[in-house]
């Protein structure tokens, strides 16, 4: 919300600076996001134009002989409003107008120039262009417009909080800065002269639909003379954003402003039967509202009625077919309470929302119709010469019976952790806010204001008074406590994630929401968010492996060839329609590119499967691997990661397709795995070092190809031998040297005792015995 | 002495400077530094000086000791590396080691988590599809109340979304055990909103401690403790009364501006403060929801977006950036 500080300052008493004012609003919890200075320069002036002249060589021109109360000076202007006798806004030669503009001597199509004078929007003080300021007030040319109109003036953006419906209004304001600063607050006076003809002699009001709307009040006013609103309530419009369209529409928005109370003017001659009907919309019944738009209501929605039709959505926007125009003579004024929730629910509904409805769905103040109705008349018969017929027509069915709230001093002090403050405190600032307060034993009674519907426990007045009396006075004190330690299972995850990058890997951090084409790979059920971002940003992953890929895409679309990263995070797998998926923790690496960077000592290695078998075989050495069949990896370079029985995790070459999808050429390696799975192992306990030397024997085998090295290591570690400490696999050789179909492979086969020196002639006989056992088992033979 | 020390020095720096190769060092490390070497004989005169002088002397030669080892040094490796086949070039690179490293986000929680761990929390964490019950409704946001504008919500159906903040933890927590609570919960949100200040999922860290005795006072000594280990101790904090539905009184905190230290600069936007969390006294109301006396016990809860804290940290202007994962960006803070 924007308004200007002298207007706040009409109806409170408060002599500090603005800057002042925005810090004690801010610091007390209505905050002044900015503060927009306002003022002309002082070198423009006031001018009467004493004879307008054609401009020779331009139609649209005028030459406009202007007193600037030292001298007449010869101005050209287009405006079209430049006449006779007629008082405006004059810049001599060098007023700087902000902006880079600063005025000049000028010779417009042959005839000099020597000042300008100026439209409201040129001075920056409304958005009117239609012409060159005219000034009502009895100005003398040469005053300086800024002292002689007032002008200088400050715009507060003020954010307010969604409880404080009550503070959306210049008497919200000022009502908070009399509490402040102990000012008194001043309302309108409104010196009305009514009419003898009672108002409800033509209008009468029926409300069908008291929940949703429990008061309506209204005025008739006649002969009313459409036109421009004064200079000074355009320009409070201006600063609070909201367009100047007439005076009657003006003055209804002003009125909202000012009291917070949204008014509408309904165009009298247009209500069929002479009457309002307050009642809901029927469902499927459609309205055509002011902004010219068809909208098909439904049965939560409240429709302000003639004896015939709709004229208005209740609390949200007014109804085409019965506005004020220019010729509009008699006014029916609308001045009602409407039930927040359910212009809310409109509002939302129809995507509808405006300043009435904004102000409605906070709360307004129910006791304030009639009051808000009578200023916007008074103002009516001030500005529009209009008549006002005698009465407020208000149906009132808003039940509010102040229920007394018990506040307790123990109560303050157990909450905020202060005892310094005096009961006279807390009765001074309850009190100016608007509350009555009656001492009782230990405490008070307090009631609330009605405007105040967020006010109704004792912890709600505990925040009114400690956010005026200062969150400042409350000395920071440290509560006792013991240390905590990080449970495990978050100490475990920031230790693997350590581990990580010690071994080279970056960290990444996707988002946990995917492109759907990846529905083919993971998730073909995964949940779908029904108002995503884009399409591109709506599929929660049930694995990490697309962002992954999506991150070794970009950035090798940036040039960066070699990358090692991992990521951990959640991944969610639907359980049924009403229930909250169940999330799973996940780790998932992927490496691509040059396994180490340039260097002149070594030749570049691509990364293959076993760099990321390498990784994982080093976060979980008791793992083993079996080959697997996912669409997302190549065939024949994948595997499922098995712990004991069961499957935990996949690895493999990422398929031609998902690298055709992500527009990679190089081989991306991947592996993804629940970080349960890696978390969960415990620590088995200190094995002692062995005293005894190792010995160490290779066994150069030849296989046929299709023998895995897991068949082979079967076979040897089957046979028992308890002093067979490692089998390790320290070469692998195919080519002309064998006979076709067949493979070389050497295993190093470690050998130690715990109890003695192992002799020669005991390891041979063990040799022998593999020997032996891989070629009844496997046809694997000793390479010559 | 002092005069023959000096000589000393000269004539061993002349020579030095004529040796040629290492061969020629071995006889001059003899003559200079042996047992029976100059600096040796020089130092036979100590027993003739006096009492005072003798430290000076002892310290002076021990200087000329040192100096004249290092001078040798320095030569016989200069000699050895322009000499010998044995020699490489020492000025090729090494070797790279790949650094890998944590994501800025990942540390600057575990930072936080230390920093609250010190200060008696645990760490909690909650689901991040949570129902409306959690998220919105156990937390004082009924259904049409315009609190709910201030988060723009992902929703997956009716009643199940995406957390639009770490507070429905608080809920959880509450749910499964009574006061004493001393938890934070740091993790992942979501908010129907991308532009250049703001992307779809940010993280944040939630802070509740319910306990008897609890006050106002309390949460703020334990924000500014919080602070002051963050950001040292000179920041200054301000408490400005806010509205959150779940706190009250609620408190939007800001500090004294780490780049200017509150005299007014561009990243405070002339104010000489920047926001940096939301806090309160928990609502009496969200004890209702997890079965908790409002009158035996009260407590204090606070959140804080970790991306904010990474940005005043460590200067990242673009909120983007962090989940870009460009690794020219990622490698600064490995």
């Amino acid at each position: 919300m924007k308004l200007g500080y002298k207007w706040i300052r009409e109806f409170v008493k408060v002599d500090r600076g603005a800057d002042e004012v925005a810090k004690a609003l801010t610091m007390s919890g209505t905050e002044v996001e900015e503060i927009v200075h306002e003022a002309i320069p002082r070198s423009v002036i006031a001018a009467r134009i004493v004879e307008v002249k054609p401009h020779p060589d331009a139609d649209k021109l005028k030459i406009c002989m202007t007193d600037t109360g030292s001298g007449i000076l010869q101005v050209v202007c287009g405006a079209p409003n430049c006449r006779d006798g007629m008082i405006s806004a004059f810049a001599p030669i060098g007023t700087d107008l902000g902006g880079g503009m600063v005025v000049k001597k000028a010779r417009i199509r042959g005839v000099e120039s020597f000042g300008v004078l100026l439209s409201e929007r040129e001075l920056g003080l409304t958005d009117d262009h239609t012409g060159i300021m005219e000034i009502e007030a009895d100005l003398k040319p040469g005053d300086v417009l800024i002292d002689a109109l007032n002008l200088e003036d400050w715009v507060f953006g003020i954010n307010i909080t969604p409880n404080r419906g009550d503070e959306l209004s210049v008497i919200g304001i000022a009502r908070e800065l009399s509490a402040l600063f102990g000012a008194e607050l001043k309302l309108p006076g409104n010196p009305l002269s009514e009419d003898e003809a009672p108002a409800r002699d033509v209008l009468s009001v029926e409300i069908l639909a008291p929940e949703g709307c429990p008061r309506y009040a209204a005025r008739v006013i006649e002969d009313a003379h459409i036109g421009k609103s004064p200079f000074v309530m355009r320009r409070r419009l201006f600063q609070a954003g909201v367009r100047a369209i007439n005076n009657i529409v003006d003055i209804t928005n002003y009125v909202m402003l000012e009291y917070g109370q949204p008014l509408h003017a309904f165009d009298y001659t247009f209500l069929a039967g002479r009457g309002i009907v307050v009642r809901k919309a029927i469902p499927g019944e459609r309205f055509t509202t002011l902004d010219s738009v068809e909208r098909t209501l439904g049965a939560d929605d409240l429709l302000i009625c003639d004896k015939e039709k709709p004229v208005a959505l209740a609390g949200v926007m007014g109804g085409e077919n019965s506005e004020v125009l220019d010729t509009t003579k008699t006014i029916a004024l609308e001045s009602a309470f409407f039930d927040p929730i359910g212009i809310r629910k409109t509002s939302k509904g129809l995507g509808l929302a405006t300043e009435a409805s904004y102000r409605f769905e906070r709360g307004i103040d129910p006791a304030v119709q009639a009051d808000a109705a009578t200023r916007a008349a008074c103002l009516m018969q001030q500005l529009a010469g209009a008549r006002v017929l005698k009465g407020v027509i208000d149906v009132n069915t808003y039940g509010y019976a102040a229920v007394p709230i018990t506040l307790r001093r123990s109560y303050i002090e157990k909450v905020l952790g202060i005892n310094s403050f005096k009961d006279a405190d807390v009765e001074a600032i309850l009190t100016r806010l608007g509350f009555s307060l009656e001492k009782t034993d230990g405490g008070w009674k307090v009631l609330r204001p009605a405007l105040r519907h967020d006010a109704t426990r004792e912890i709600d007045l505990v925040e009114e008074f400690i956010r005026v009396y200062g969150m400042d006075k409350i000395e920071p004190e440290l509560p006792t406590f013991k240390p905590a330690a990080l449970h495990t299972q978050a100490a475990n995850l920031n230790d693997l994630r350590l581990a990580l990058a010690s071994m080279g890997l970056t960290e990444v951090v996707n988002y946990s929401f995917i492109s759907p084409r990846w529905k083919p790979f993971f998730g073909a059920d995964a949940l779908e968010l029904l108002n995503p971002i884009s399409d591109e940003m709506k599929v929660m992953r049930t694995s990490l492996i697309p962002g992954l890929a999506a991150t070794v895409a970009r950035n090798k679309h940036l040039q960066r060839r070699d990358m090692s990263i991992f990521e951990t995070g959640i991944c969610f797998f639907p359980t049924g329609t009403g229930k909250l998926p169940d999330e799973r923790q996940k780790l998932g690496i992927a490496v691509s590119g040059q396994r180490e960077d340039a260097h002149w000592s070594t030749r570049p290695r691509e990364v293959d499967f076993y760099d990321i078998k390498g990784i994982v075989e080093a976060l979980l050495p008791e793992m083993t691997v079996r080959p697997s069949g996912h669409a997302f990896y190549k065939p024949g370079q994948q595997a499922d990661i098995l712990l004991g029985p069961a499957t935990v995790g996949h690895l493999g070459a990422l398929s031609a397709d998902i690298l055709q999808m992500i527009d990679v050429t190089d081989e991306v390696y991947a592996a993804e795995l629940p970080v349960d799975a890696l978390l969960g192992r415990k620590w088995k306990g200190v094995s002692e070092i062995p005293k005894f030397p190792m010995t160490w024997r290779d066994l150069s085998l030849v296989a046929d190809e299709g023998v895995a090295y897991a068949g082979i290591v079967g076979v040897i570690e089957g046979l028992g031998i308890g002093e067979l400490r490692s089998v390790a696999p320290v070469d692998l050789y195919t080519g002309d040297k064998l006979p076709f179909g067949k493979k070389g492979i050497t295993v190093r086969l470690t050998y130690q005792s715990d109890t003695r020196t192992l002799e020669d002639s005991i390891i041979n006989t063990w040799q022998d015995r593999i020997i032996q056992s891989l070629q009844k088992e496997l046809g694997i033979s000793l390479r010559q | 002495m002092e005069s023959q020390l000096e000589a000393l020095k000269q004539s061993f720096c002349e020579e030095l400077g004529q040796a040629r190769t290492t061969d020629d060092l071995e006889p001059m490390r003899v003559k200079y530094l042996g047992r029976k070497g100059l600096l040796t004989s020089i130092l036979r005169q100590m027993g003739s000086i006096s009492a005072e002088e003798r430290p000076r002397m002892g310290a002076l030669s021990n200087a000329l000791k040192t100096f004249m080892e290092e001078a040798f040094a320095s030569k016989t490796g200069e000699l050895e590396l322009s000499s010998g086949p044995a020699g490489i070039d020492v000025t090729l690179p090494g070797r790279a080691l790949r650094k890998g490293g944590i994501h800025i986000i990942n540390s600057v929680i575990r930072e936080l988590e230390d920093i609250f761990l010190g200060l008696g929390f645990t760490v909690a964490s909650g689901p991040e599809v949570e129902d409306d019950y959690h998220n919105f409704q156990a937390l004082n946001i009924p259904e049409h109340h315009p609190a709910r504008d201030m988060q723009d919500t992902f929703y997956f159906q009716q009643g199940i979304l995406l957390r639009t903040h770490t507070s429905p933890v608080q809920i959880r927590v509450m749910e499964k055990s009574g006061p004493p609570v001393r938890i934070i919960a740091p993790g992942r949100v979501y908010r129907c909103d991308s532009d250049v200040s703001h992307t779809p999922m940010f993280h944040q860290i939630e802070g509740l401690w319910v306990e008897e005795g609890i006050t106002f006072a309390h949460l703020k000594g334990v924000l500014y403790e919080f602070i002051h280990r963050l950001f040292g101790k000179d920041v200054v904090l301000r408490f400005r009364p806010s509205f959150f539905s779940f706190t009250e009184p609620s408190a939007e905190v800001d500090i004294s501006c780490i780049m200017c230290g509150g005299k007014g600069c561009r990243v405070c936007k002339g104010s000489g403060w920047m926001e940096i969390l939301g806090c309160g006294m928990v609502d009496p109301e969200v004890y209702k929801y997890v079965n908790i006396d409002p009158e035996t016990v009260t407590g204090f809860a606070f959140g804080l977006g970790i991306e904010r804290i990474a940005m005043l940290k460590y200067g990242v202007g673009d909120i983007r950036m962090y989940f870009e994962n460009d690794l020219r960006f990622l490698a600064q803070f490995a």
